[in-house]
């Protein structure tokens, strides 16, 4: 009998451990503060005596990111001393797992870093701005049009960003390689054909004819997808058509644009086999010495800093001329910012903490420096302190002002990585034509509407 | 003292007592493992619930478990689409279908071809024969990751050894892992590149497979062939193949199986490029359940694996079946 009772209570402790498994089973963060995190906004004894309100912030790994976190966390909790905020972070991967499965369930941290152009497709799950927070007003007078337009869903305003996501316009350039072809350094291009002519000079190849050092690399998913939609806009053209329900790429704006890619590919400055995401992906090439000029977010700096800190070549970060005409006019993502979770039971200190991080000056500052990112504040990009510390964005100050947001598409990452991308990659291969890669372009990504 | 092994001749109460024991202890642990096998069916159901919705996590949908709403009810939808749809997500689906087909079906005989007589071979050996062994089977305890990474060092295009032999044979260098204009018996080389890399990682472990089901063949069986004048191919062919049947059939099921579940390997060496000429079936219900947040279609498109699987297995199983034993 005394077995029988032994075994039912064995039973119960196993269907209680499954039943209490569920905040774990959405996996546990990579590096948390605590072991065990208390429940949001659970009030825990504070070491003075009094009880401290715990909040929990989820991000996702980047160590340069975090450290900023972490910093502006510490600075939050000295001015608020009855806050304890638990940074959470998870590998990116994970990351977006984790807000799948926990956000349904209800589970999600008080505070949640999301990519701005992910807003769009979790709005639902997530908390407004309260209006004495920031209006949707003060918010576009606030941060640049691009990093604050994916924040606001239909005139609502989701959370606010940290950084200015630009794709478009900025290259890594290997000075030693320059000056080993006889090149003018730095650049003093005022035309992509002064590029193209440049990168020309700095192409190599060994004895089969293999390229081994591409002249000019553009040929990345998000420098692809990039410069294809600034360079319609630049030509007069969009990819919305007139109340944003659809795509319009075949149009002589679009077609034009790719053709202008492919001429370059057939002029020589890229071998597009040898060279794209999945081979000799643009920040490793350049960092390995294979790349004279490599096109790529200003991101891949401190990247590169990190995995490449023998790389003996000089380079620099450099912003390229418009693709046409006098005006950089560009897209690009919202980045990085924080949002609440609507099932926060201390909202108003998440918003107040969200508000401390983003949308203070020195605060932003303070966390674009440490993080290598450009600001989404004008007023954190134009400040002395981020052009000492990030001298590029100094260089690329007279361009952000033209950034438009990308816009709310129903599956952004579909469009751009499995449509645009591809499709771009094939005709600069030679596996279509510029005409079959547009018209294949606009049938697949207005097939995402449906 | 009682022990089990003086069962037999124990008393009609002590049986009594054993039986009970044995029921006590067979409860204990196949109760728990019901229960935890029950969060996997728990999983399974909600996959089967979900392929009949156009669900999103990232949408709130209706009021029962997110279902209805903004996450719609499509009936077979999605199944009518993968079989007729022109729409992205269809097109890649049948793409990575025939991909999926093409790698299982080249992977199976690659490997039978590389693994029995590697095995018969062995077997063979007088000395060293636990090195060979251990040395052959050390692939299958590497990581996948690790050896996608050491393959894709050998695929690269510019530094990578097997273009250096090409080169110093006076061959053109080949883009192994990214031209999708290079191909080879109507497959793709960057498929044949992973399918390589894959069967080096996987031979060692069917190989050990056959050397035990070679051991277990009967000598006398082979002697009595040789004795009627059978040659050593014919006693391979004719004595040997047909006596480790069931172990073949084990190996086809599980070779099947393992190649249908490619995933990690795949990912890391092209993941699907170059224009998904190796995007594989789990890749493609990885993308859309997490990257584009389509767990809907996602799980409509792993409930079509697993009919696959099971058809392919169900096959396998009627043709290899044997019905004698040794």
């Amino acid at each position: 009998m005394k077995k029988q009772v032994w075994f039912v209570m064995a039973l119960a402790v196993v269907l209680l451990a499954a039943c209490g498994g569920s905040k774990t089973a959405t996996s546990e963060p990579a590096t948390s503060e605590p072991a065990t995190p208390a429940p949001a906004g659970e009030a825990t004894a504070a070491p003075g005596g009094g009880e401290k309100t715990v909040l929990r912030m989820w991000v996702h790994t980047n160590n340069a990111f975090n450290a900023g976190y972490e910093a502006l966390i510490a600075a939050y909790e000295a001015a608020h001393p009855d806050v304890d905020i638990q940074l959470e972070n998870f590998e990116y991967g994970l990351y977006i797992q984790t807000l799948q499965t926990a956000m349904p369930a209800g589970e999600e941290a008080d505070i949640l870093q999301l990519f701005g152009t992910w807003v769009a497709q979790y709005h639902e799950r997530l908390a407004p701005v309260p209006p004495e927070v920031m209006t949707v007003e003060q918010a576009r007078q606030t941060f640049y049009a691009a990093p604050i337009g994916g924040y606001i869903v239909d005139g609502v305003l989701y959370g606010m960003p940290q950084e200015f996501n630009c794709e478009y316009g900025g290259v890594l350039v290997n000075k030693t390689k320059f000056e080993a072809a006889g090149l003018t350094y730095p650049p003093q291009w005022k035309t992509m054909d002064d590029v193209l002519a440049d990168a020309l000079k700095l192409v190599q190849k060994d004895e089969s004819g293999m390229m081994s050092v591409a002249g000019f690399d553009f040929v990345a998913a998000d420098p692809i997808s990039a410069s294809f939609l600034a360079g319609i806009k630049q030509r007069g053209g969009d990819y919305w058509n007139a109340d944003h329900t659809g795509f319009t790429f075949n149009t002589p704006e679009a077609r034009a644009q790719l053709q202008w890619m492919v001429d370059a590919v057939k002029a020589g400055v890229v071998d597009p086999v040898v060279f794209n995401d999945s081979t000799n992906f643009v920040i490793d090439a350049f960092f390995q010495g294979k790349v004279g000029i490599g096109y790529i977010g200003s991101w891949a700096i401190a990247l590169g800093k990190t995995n490449y800190p023998d790389f003996a070549d000089e380079w620099d970060y450099f912003i390229l001329p418009p693709i046409q005409g006098d005006t950089p006019v560009f897209v690009a993502d919202s980045g990085w910012g924080l949002t609440v979770s609507p099932h926060s039971k201390h909202q108003d200190i998440a918003w107040d903490f969200v508000k401390f991080v983003t949308a203070d000056v020195k605060n932003a500052t303070q966390w674009n420096i440490t993080s290598g990112t450009i600001p989404a504040m004008p007023a954190v990009a134009e400040s002395p302190e981020i052009a000492a510390a990030e001298p590029w964005v100094a260089k690329m100050l007279p361009m952000l002002p033209y950034g438009q947001y990308l816009g709310n598409m129903p599956d952004r990452d579909r469009v751009m990585y499995e449509i645009i991308y591809p499709h771009i990659l094939n005709a600069l291969q030679g596996v279509e034509t510029v005409d079959q890669a547009i018209e294949a372009i606009d049938t697949e990504a207005n097939s995402t509407f449906q | 003292m009682t022990s089990l092994a003086q069962g037999k001749n124990a008393s009609p109460r002590l049986k009594s007592g054993l039986a009970i024991a044995k029921q006590r202890f067979v409860n204990s642990v196949t109760i728990p493992l019901l229960l935890y096998e029950s969060l996997a069916i728990f999983v399974l159901g909600w996959a089967f619930v979900l392929m009949f919705f156009e669900y999103s996590p990232g949408r709130l949908g209706g009021p029962i478990l997110g279902l209805g709403g903004s996450n719609p009810f499509v009936g077979l939808g999605h199944f009518i689409e993968m079989v007729s749809g022109n729409s992205v997500r269809a097109v890649l689906f049948r793409t990575s279908l025939r991909n999926t087909l093409i790698f299982a079906f080249a992977v199976l005989p690659l490997n039978l071809l590389i693994t029995l007589p590697l095995a018969w071979l062995l077997e063979m050996v007088s000395r060293y024969k636990t090195l060979y062994r251990t040395i052959y089977f050390m692939p299958v305890l590497t990581s996948s990751v690790g050896v996608a990474l050491i393959w894709m060092s050998m695929y690269d295009p510019q530094a990578g050894w097997l273009n250096a032999i090409l080169r110093a044979l006076g061959g053109k260098p080949v883009a192994w892992l990214s031209d999708p204009r290079a191909g080879f018996a109507g497959v793709s080389i960057a498929m044949w590149a992973v399918i390589l890399a894959y069967l080096w990682q996987d031979y060692g472990y069917n190989m050990v497979i056959f050397i035990a089901a070679l051991q277990g063949v009967p000598q006398e069986l082979k002697e009595a062939a040789m004795i009627d004048g059978a040659s050593s191919w014919q006693i391979f062919t004719r004595v040997t193949i047909p006596l480790i049947q069931p172990t073949l059939l084990f190996v086809c099921v599980m070779t099947m199986l393992s190649s249908f579940q490619v995933f990690d390997i795949i990912q890391v060496m092209t993941n699907g490029g170059p224009n998904n000429r190796t995007e594989v079936l789990l890749l493609d219900i990885y993308k859309n359940a997490f990257r584009y947040q389509s767990m809907g279609w996602a799980a409509a498109e792993a409930f079509v694996l697993f009919l696959v699987v099971m058809i392919v297995t169900v096959i396998q199983m009627r043709v290899l079946r044997t019905r004698w034993e040794y």
